[in-house]
């Protein structure tokens, strides 16, 4: 039978090495390709590294090792770490925006405390961003932050994500925000079309779980 | 079909599944969706339940990638000499790796000239132990032809049959978490992974960390299979999408 069973690679019986911080540092500044993605994979578990993951991320071209700096951000999910990540928000290119976002949530509970901030943001693309950020927080809370977007935002298309989000998640508590908004921007049809769409699948999903 | 309470965890799993591949957020959600039937949800519905059990041969048009494309693409990316290796994880109690190993033998003609390793993995000890005794019912069996059957299987009684010994000790079987870089890492670099069904059942950033940890067991170029409700796309951007006429995977870029 040709199928072999050879025992593990050589060298690799056991998992990485608990990380060199000096040389993760060291790779992060001026490493190769692969070393500066082993180096992004490993510093989660460096102390102090958040500093050199953002200068990093300035710098970095590769996308893929990127990824795992964000990844390792994520990771992290202290204050600092998402910190370092929100500016991110606001890059020119599409593609970091994107990762930034993704980070974002990945991180979960530890970046909460930062969407309220970034739906008051003054960038419409960051308030944008946001919208889609904060639907993976508990719904009550996540239902009161999109309800003050509706209230509140001067710009058509934020409104627009708030409602579209809404529509997935909404309680009958948004219906009043809701139908101000639609008041609100009863000049621009698309809005109200959602916002009534919004509200008619808030309405229908409160019925379906009474019945 | 009838579930009883014991069954309960699988139901979740298996509605939670079709949520997940749907995009839908809410349970109310999903179940307006599976009542209008909206693009064929009822049968996606009852096709995630009689799915239950893995079997010899699933998802076949995978494997029929692997050796109308996949090996020859490897095979002009390595060094002349190099043994091919193949990852099935998680491999559950066994079929997936067996499958790729009858499936070589019934179908590669090159499968004389080329040392192959397959490794299956999996988190679960007991369905790794099962895998290492081969031992299968009627219902796994099912795809196979009885030539393949009576090639590759010895009967055990008449309802279950064993994997001939050469083959049981042709794959290697280990255990890994395949979010866990220490237990991923000294496995090696692969040519093919196989890793279907698993990733949709992680957080974002469990999905991430596995991710990044098959890229790293990928040699560059390398191939990675998904489960047909799955696409990398939503899970990484690390890898490329590869289309063939027999399936669409991902790939580790050569550099």
């Amino acid at each position: 039978m040709p199928l072999i069973r050879k025992p593990p690679p050589a060298g690799a019986q056991t998992g990485p090495a608990a990380p060199d911080s000096a040389a993760v540092f060291e790779a992060l500044a001026r490493g190769t390709d692969d070393e500066r993605w082993a180096a992004a994979r490993a510093a989660a578990d460096v102390p102090g590294i958040v500093p050199a993951l953002e200068d990093a991320l300035e710098r970095e071209q590769k996308p893929v090792v990127r990824e795992a700096l964000f990844s390792a951000l994520a990771r992290i999910a202290s204050p600092q770490s998402i910190e370092a990540v929100v500016p991110f928000l606001r890059s020119d290119d599409a593609l970091v925006r994107t990762e930034a976002t993704d980070a974002l949530l990945a991180a979960k509970e530890a970046a909460w405390p930062y969407f309220a901030a970034l739906l008051r943001d003054p960038s419409v693309d960051v308030r944008i961003l946001a919208c889609g950020l904060a639907r993976d927080m508990p719904s009550d809370v996540a239902v009161k932050l999109y309800c003050d977007v509706l209230e509140s935002e001067p710009d058509v298309n934020v409104c627009a994500a708030a409602v579209e989000v809404l529509a997935e998640i909404g309680e009958t508590a948004a219906l009043p925000a809701l139908e101000r908004c639609a008041t609100r921007f009863s000049d621009t049809p698309f809005l109200v079309f959602s916002i009534q769409m919004a509200i008619d699948r808030v309405r229908s999903q409160a019925s379906g779980s009474r019945a | 079909m009838i579930f009883t309470e014991p069954k309960r965890y699988y139901v979740e799993r298996r509605v939670t599944e079709r949520m997940t591949a749907t995009g839908a957020s809410s349970f109310e959600l999903y179940f307006a969706r599976l009542r209008a039937d909206l693009q064929g949800e009822i049968e996606q519905f009852v096709n995630a339940f009689t799915i239950n059990e893995t079997y010899f041969y699933r998802e076949e048009h995978q494997l029929a990638c692997l050796t109308s494309e996949l090996l020859a693409a490897r095979l002009n990316a390595k060094p002349r000499g190099a043994p091919i290796r193949i990852w099935s994880v998680p491999c559950s109690t066994g079929e997936e790796p067996y499958s790729i190993a009858i499936w070589l033998l019934e179908n590669w003609p090159y499968v004389d000239e080329h040392d192959i390793e397959i490794v299956g993995s999996d988190i679960d000890t007991g369905a790794i132990a099962l895998a290492r005794g081969g031992v299968y019912g009627k219902r796994a069996l099912s795809r196979l032809s009885p030539q393949v059957v009576d090639r590759y299987f010895t009967a055990v009684d008449a309802e279950s049959w064993q994997i001939v010994s050469d083959l049981r000790d042709s794959v290697r079987f280990t255990r890994v978490n395949i979010v866990e870089r220490a237990e991923t890492q000294p496995h090696g670099q692969f040519d093919v992974i196989f890793c279907r069904n698993v990733l949709i059942y992680f957080d974002d950033l469990s999905r991430r960390t596995a991710a990044e940890n098959l890229f790293e067991n990928l040699l560059p170029g390398g191939f990675i299979c998904l489960g047909h409700t799955e696409s990398m796309s939503r899970i990484s951007p690390l890898f490329e999408v590869a289309r063939f006429a027999d399936a669409i995977v991902y790939q580790r870029p050569s550099r």
